[in-house]
C-alpha cells in the first residue's frame, strides 16, 4: 500500500481487518468502551427495577446477586397490586400511538404525494380574501351574536364575489415549495405553545381524556413530519416509473397501489417508526389532555415523582423497561423494510 | 396505423418549445424525430403519449381524435430513454404487466410473456430482477414491455443512447428488423443522425420546435430544403462557403465558380458535401485552398483544407499524402453543388 498521509492515517482508518495487533486491541477497546457506555442506561434501567428501597438509596449497587439481591417487589407493585392502572395506561400507549401514527402516516402520506407529483398555483390574493372573509365570520360569530351558520354562508359567498370580481388584480401564485414550507413550518414552534387553545378546544366538545382527542392531536402535531419526509422520498421515486404505469393501462389509484407504494416501503417504514415514537414518548399534550382514562405511559413515569414517598426509582425503571419493548419489536419488525437499494435497477445503468 | 398531428404546439408557460407542427405517420411506418437537444422531440413524443397536455391543435391517433384522452385510451406504448423498469418486478413480471393490467388469464400471460421474451432474446432472464441485468438486458426488457401490448403505436424516446457503440449498432439492427416483422407504427426519437438515417422510412427534423423537413433519409440527404437540414445531416458536415452569386457564377474570395443555374444574389452561401470533393493539384479545380490537415479514418482520408471563406472537409483516397500549407485545389461537379439563400437559409435552386 502506498505511503499515507497523516490526515489520511487520522481520518480514514484503515480496514480494521488489515490493522497490526496493536492498533486492533485499541480500536477494539474503544469500541468496546463507546458500546458499554451507550448502553449502560439501559442496562441501569434494567437492574434498578429489580432493586430494593435500600439498595437504591445506600449507595451505588452494579451487579445482581453480587452487589444486591434482585427482588421482584417493583414488578409486583406495578403488575400484582397496581396493575390496573399499569395496564391502562400501556394500552392506551399502545392504541393511541397506533391509531396517531396510522392517521398521520396516511394522511401525510397522501398530502406528500399529491405534492411531490400534481402542481399547484393558487392565487395568493385568492388566500388572503379567504382568510380575511373566514376572520370576518369569526368576528361575526364571536362578537357580534351572528348565527354561526349564515356566517359561514355569507362568508362563502363574499369570498367567492371577491374572488370573481378582483382576481384579474393580482397574479402572484404560491407554489409547492410555499405549501410545503407551510405545512413544515407548522412545526418550527414547539407544539406546547397551542396547548392552551387545543385544551379549550376538546374541553369544549367534551373529548377531554378520550383517546380520540390524544389521537387527533398526535396525527395532526406529527403530519408535518410524515409530510416532509414522505415529499422527499416520492420525489426520488422517477416519475418515468408511474408515467410508464400509465402507459401501460394503470389507473392512477392503481398506479399508486402497484408501482409507488412497494417502492415507498423503505420510507413508509422509517417514518413510521419515526411518528410512533415521537407519539410513544409525547409527554406534554398527554398532560394537558388525560385526567385518569386516556392516561399514557409517560404520565405514569412522571407520576412515579409525585407521592410523598418521594421518587419511586424501582417503580419507574419497571415502567420505563416495559416502556422500550414495544418500540424495539416495532424496529425491528420495520428494520427489514428500511433497505437500501429498492430503486435500483429502474431506470439508467 | 396512422398518427396525425394537426397544428400542435406546446407553452410550458412564457416558453413556446413547438411550432404549429404538422405531422403525419403512416400505417406501418417508421418515422424518426431528429433533432437536436432541447428542440421539442420528447416533449412531441410525450404529447402523443397523452403525458404531457396540448396547448393547442389536436392530435389523432387510427382516425380517432385523441387529443384530450388519458394516456392509457390511446394504445400506445412507450420506450423511456431511462427504460423506466419496475424495479421491485421481475422480467417477468415487467414484461407482463400490461397484461396483467388488462386481466388477462394467468396462463395466457405466461405464454405472451414467453413468446417475446423469445424475441428479444430474454427467455433465461424472467425470474430476476432488473437491477440484476446489464444495460443492453434492460433496454430489451423495457422493449418487449411495450411489445407485449401489440400496441397501435409504438413510441420510443431514445432507446438506444445508454448503450455503449458496439451494442447500439447491434439493437439498431434488432429493431429495425422487429418493426419490420410486427409492421408497428413506430415514431423514435433520437438526436443521432446514424440511427435516423439507418432505421427511418422518413426523417422529420425538428430545430427549435419547428419542423424543418420531412422527408426519406435518402432525400433529406440529398435534397435538403434548407441549410440548417443540409448542415445537420451528414457527418462531416457538408461543407459551406459565404459569398456572392451573379448570373450563376459565385464568388468565393477570388475564385468564380459556375454553378450552372442562373441564380443571383449578394449574399449566398454555396454547399458541398465532402464525399463530392476530389483534391487536385495547386491551380487546377474550381476552389484553392491549403492543406490543414489529414486524417487517416480507415477506408479513407479525411482532408482538412482552408479557403478563402472557412474550411473544407474533403474525403479522399486512403493513400493520399501531402505535406501541410501545401497549395492545392478542389475540385467537384457542379451538379453536385448546393445553393441556399445567406440570409434566410431557403435552398435556392
Ligand atoms: N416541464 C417542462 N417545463 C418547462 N420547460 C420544459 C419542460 N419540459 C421541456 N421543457 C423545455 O422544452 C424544450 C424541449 O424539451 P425536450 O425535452 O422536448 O427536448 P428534446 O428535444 O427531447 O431534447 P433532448 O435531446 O435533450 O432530450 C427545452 O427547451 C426544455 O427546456
Ligand atoms: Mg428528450
Amino acid at each position: 500500500m502506498a505511503e499515507r498521509t497523516l490526515m489520511e492515517r487520522l481520518f480514514e482508518p484503515a480496514q480494521i481487518g488489515h490493522m497490526p495487533v496493536g492498533t486492533k486491541i485499541v480500536v477494539y477497546s474503544l469500541l468496546l468502551f463507546w458500546t458499554a457506555f451507550v448502553l449502560f442506561p439501559i442496562y441501569w434501567v434494567f437492574i434498578t427495577s429489580f432493586k430494593s428501597a435500600v439498595d437504591v438509596n445506600s449507595g451505588p449497587v452494579y451487579l445482581p446477586f453480587i452487589d444486591f439481591k434482585p427482588s421482584l417487589h417493583a414488578w409486583k407493585e406495578l403488575f400484582v397490586f397496581d396493575w390496573e392502572d399499569t395496564l391502562k395506561a400501556y394500552t392506551n400507549s399502545i392504541i393511541i400511538s397506533l391509531f396517531a401514527t396510522a392517521l398521520s402516516v396516511l394522511i401525510g402520506s397522501m398530502a406528500a404525494y399529491a405534492l411531490a407529483r400534481i402542481e399547484y398555483a393558487p392565487k395568493f390574493g385568492s388566500i388572503l380574501i379567504f382568510v380575511l372573509s373566514m376572520i370576518a365570520a369569526f368576528v361575526g360569530v364571536g362578537v357580534y351574536g351572528v348565527d354561526w351558520r349564515l356566517a359561514c354562508a355569507v362568508a362563502v359567498a363574499v369570498f367567492f364575489f371577491l374572488i370573481k370580481a378582483l382576481g384579474r388584480f393580482y397574479a402572484a401564485r404560491l407554489g409547492n415549495g410555499d405549501i410545503l414550507f407551510w405545512m413544515i413550518s407548522q412545526r418550527i414552534l414547539a407544539p406546547v405553545v397551542v396547548v392552551v387553545p387545543i385544551y379549550m378546544m376538546f374541553q369544549s366538545v367534551g373529548l377531554l381524556d378520550t383517546h380520540l382527542a390524544i389521537i387527533l392531536t398526535y396525527a395532526v402535531v406529527n403530519l408535518p413530519i410524515v409530510i416532509w419526509l414522505m415529499y422527499d422520498f416520492f420525489k426520488s421515486i422517477p416519475i418515468e416509473l408511474e408515467e410508464s404505469a400509465q402507459l401501460d393501462g394503470a389507473t392512477r389509484l392503481l398506479t399508486f397501489f402497484d408501482i409507488v407504494l412497494p417502492l415507498s416501503k423503505a420510507g413508509l417504514a422509517a417514518t413510521t417508526l419515526l411518528v410512533m415514537i415521537l407519539a410513544w414518548n409525547e409527554y406534554l399534550l398527554a398532560l394537558f389532555l388525560s385526567t385518569s382514562k386516556a392516561q399514557t405511559m409517560p404520565i405514569l413515569v412522571a407520576a412515579m415523582n409525585a407521592g410523598e414517598r418521594g421518587i419511586l426509582w424501582w417503580n419507574m425503571s419497571v415502567v420505563i423497561v416495559v416502556m422500550i419493548i414495544p418500540v424495539v419489536v416495532m424496529a425491528i419488525i420495520l428494520q427489514r423494510f428500511i433497505a437500501k437499494g429498492m430503486l435500483l435497477g429502474a431506470v439508467k445503468g | 396505423m396512422t398518427v396525425v398531428l394537426n397544428q400542435i404546439t406546446k407553452s410550458f408557460g412564457a416558453a413556446k418549445v413547438l411550432h404549429e407542427l404538422d405531422l403525419e405517420v403512416h400505417e406501418g411506418e417508421f418515422l424518426v424525430l431528429l433533432g437536436a437537444s432541447g428542440s421539442g422531440k420528447s416533449t412531441a413524443l410525450r404529447m402523443i403519449a397523452g403525458l404531457e397536455s396540448v396547448t393547442g391543435g389536436s392530435i389523432s391517433i387510427d382516425g380517432r381524435d385523441v387529443t384530450n384522452e388519458l394516456p392509457k385510451n390511446r394504445n400506445v406504448a412507450m420506450v423511456f430513454q431511462s427504460y423506466a423498469l419496475y424495479p421491485h418486478k421481475t422480467v417477468g413480471e415487467n414484461i407482463g404487466y400490461p397484461l396483467k393490467i388488462a386481466r388477462l388469464g394467468k396462463s395466457e400471460i405466461e405464454d405472451q410473456v414467453r413468446d417475446v421474451a423469445d424475441q428479444v432474446q430474454l427467455t433465461d432472464y424472467l425470474d430476476r430482477y432488473p437491477r440484476q441485468l446489464s444495460g443492453g438486458q434492460r433496454q430489451r426488457v423495457a422493449l418487449a414491455r411495450a411489445m407485449v401490448r401489440r400496441p397501435a403505436v409504438f413510441l420510443m424516446d431514445e432507446p438506444l443512447s445508454n448503450l455503449d457503440a458496439k451494442l447500439r449498432g447491434h439493437m439498431r439492427a434488432e429493431l429495425k428488423h422487429m418493426q419490420q416483422q410486427l409492421g408497428i407504427t413506430t415514431i423514435y426519437v433520437t438526436h443521432d443522425q446514424v440511427e435516423a438515417m439507418t432505421l427511418a422510412h422518413r426523417v422529420a427534423l425538428l430545430e427549435m420546435g419547428k419542423l424543418q423537413q420531412l422527408a426519406s433519409p435518402k432525400s433529406i440527404y440529398d435534397d435538403p430544403e434548407t441549410l440548417f437540414v443540409a448542415q445537420f445531416i451528414g457527418s462531416p458536415p457538408m461543407n459551406v462557403a459565404k459569398g456572392s452569386l451573379d448570373g450563376g457564377v459565385f464568388a468565393l474570395g477570388d475564385d468564380r465558380i459556375g454553378t450552372g443555374k442562373s441564380l443571383s444574389s449578394p449574399d449566398a452561401v454555396l454547399g458541398l458535401r465532402a464525399e463530392d470533393c476530389r483534391v487536385v493539384e495547386a491551380g487546377a479545380g474550381k476552389i484553392r485552398a491549403k492543406l490543414y490537415a489529414n486524417e487517416l479514418i480507415g477506408d479513407h482520408t479525411l482532408v482538412t483544407a482552408e479557403t478563402a471563406s472557412g474550411m473544407f472537409s474533403i474525403k479522399a483516397e486512403k493513400e493520399f499524402d501531402a505535406p501541410m500549407n501545401a497549395a492545392i485545389g478542389i475540385d467537384f461537379d457542379p451538379e453536385k453543388l448546393y445553393l441556399f439563400d445567406g440570409s434566410s437559409g431557403a435552398r435556392m435552386r
